[in-house]
């Protein structure tokens, strides 16, 4: 017995080893050209600071961006509720089997598929900007905050709710009195975590051309305008630590 | 209650329990886990299904107090015991506590002061300790207006202390409001203090009645440890 334990270990370690023989031989891991290219980082360090703090060419058009990259993560996730509460109730357990597997698979496909892919997708639709970002987060947020909900709904105790059904309460009464004031927060808890994650994705959505301050971003890297990039990483920086500190604040009230 | 059965899969958990509980009395239920005690006072309020016998509750409905207490904890005091009164209401008064009328709000503020917690009505029901919160379970049965009260383990995950205040609740509430009390209890001593009669179960069966101070350490043996004492 113990023999066979110690062999299926060592099994296990040396296909572990040739995985990551492969992936580093894949990934051209090279140290070397790390330290070699150290000069590089310091010259684009160097660059960028101090950062560029000009009102007219970089500071209003980064705050506006960041107001754009706030908006494309707010209707993002206000917009997708809906689609996301349908599918939440559909995927919660003791459904009919079939509306359990549909709604679950739906929402695995709208999770499976990055928002960056959704992104481009939309782009090629609606042209470039902010309106493609919105709809790019709208599907990917359905997928995501469609399960954690049911998720949250499979949770809830169903103590309650069988205290209230004893006592001869209709199903509706049952739902608005004791289902709903327990799974409510928790719903609203999730919204805002999905809130936060959405501006940062609304991030990376500028990169493909959807607008905002990512946008930007990516702009003065392609124009070498290391410096204006440094301004516009430090407002980034600010406006995630507000949202992030924000929903928790909110969601620490609700707990 | 007469010739109560009831299985889960191949395991018999009722085996044709009979028993009986009047009006002014306090019965408690003993036996080890499994012996089929609170089971029989869920298929009493429909949680569970008897595969066969029959329930007659004189007074309509039986209201129940649960081990785990069951209130929701964001809400205050008063709107949960206002629950209790939910299958009296049309679904339009009903769907929020803003809407309960305001007779519901005044018996439950009744149920309340009687369990002896009128004073913290506005506060929110997480925000009481667990025997506060079991008295307020208690007025929420109450509110439903039943009685028969029905309490599986109403004190098990309770101190001593709270644990004996629920207890003389349940005792005043048989003796004083005429109610017929059922409670499941897993402390013999608490059932040799306050009830007026014990049943003992013994795998899915009947296996004593007596008057709980005729209750002798022998009978209690024989319901949690059967091996150990000679048939």
């Amino acid at each position: 017995m113990t023999t066979r334990k110690y062999l299926t270990a060592a099994v296990v370690i040396a296909v572990l080893g040739v995985a990551h023989v492969f992936a580093w031989g894949t990934t051209e891991v090279s140290p070397a050209a790390l330290v070699d290219g150290w000069r590089g980082m310091a010259r684009f360090l160097a660059e960028a600071l101090p950062p560029d703090l000009d009102w007219d060419t970089v500071v209003q058009p980064g705050l506006e961006g960041c107001l754009t990259t706030l908006a494309i993560g707010l209707l993002g996730t206000t917009l997708s509720i809906p689609a996301a509460l349908l599918f939440a109730v559909m995927g919660t357990r003791g459904r009919n089997r079939i509306v359990y597997q549909l709604s679950r698979s739906v929402m695995s496909f709208l999770r499976a598929v990055p928002d960056v892919v959704f992104a481009l997708v939309f782009v090629t639709a609606v042209g470039l900007g902010p309106f493609a970002g919105v709809l790019a987060l709208i599907c990917h947020n359905v997928g995501v905050m469609g399960k954690l909900w049911s998720e949250a709904m499979d949770e809830i105790d169903p103590g309650p709710a069988d205290a209230l059904r004893v006592s001869g309460a209709r199903e509706a009464q049952v739902v608005a009195n004791a289902v709903l004031p327990a799974v409510v927060p928790a719903l609203v808890g999730l919204l805002l975590y999905r809130f936060d994650v959405n501006v940062r994705s609304s991030l990376v959505l500028g990169l493909v051309g959807a607008g905002g301050v990512g946008f930007l971003i990516n702009q003065s890297i392609q124009l070498f305008q290391f410096d204006q990039m440094a301004t516009y990483i430090l407002m980034v920086l600010v406006l995630i630590v507000a949202v992030d500190l924000l929903s928790a604040a909110v969601r620490r009230r609700l707990g | 209650m007469k010739g109560l059965r009831k299985s889960f899969g191949d395991r018999t958990v009722l085996n044709g329990v009979d028993f009986e509980v009047r009006a002014g009395e306090l019965v408690v239920l003993l036996g080890a886990n499994g012996s089929g005690k609170s089971t029989a006072l869920r298929c009493v309020v429909g949680l569970a299904e008897a595969d066969a016998g029959e329930i007659t509750v004189h007074s309509g409905r039986a209201a129940m107090v649960f081990q785990q207490i069951h209130l929701v904890r964001r809400r205050n005091v008063i709107d949960n015991v206002c629950a209790g009164g939910l299958a009296g209401l049309p679904l339009s008064r009903s769907l929020t506590p803003a809407l309960f009328p305001r007779d519901l709000r005044e018996k439950a503020m009744a149920c309340l002061d009687r369990v002896g917690l009128a004073d913290r009505a506005r506060d929110r029901a997480g925000s009481l300790s667990g025997g506060q919160q079991q008295r307020v379970a208690v007025a929420r049965a109450l509110c439903q207006g039943a009685e028969v009260l029905l309490a599986d383990e109403p004190v098990s995950a309770l101190d001593p202390a709270a644990a004996t205040q629920v207890m003389e609740l349940l005792v005043e509430l048989a003796h004083r409001d005429g109610l017929a009390v059922a409670a499941v209890l897993h402390q013999p001593d608490l059932a040799r203090r306050h009830a007026d009669r014990v049943i003992g179960l013994l795998h899915g069966e009947i296996r004593l009645t007596t008057a709980a101070a005729e209750l002798s350490d022998v009978d209690i043996d024989a319901l949690y440890a059967p091996d150990r004492v000679p048939a």
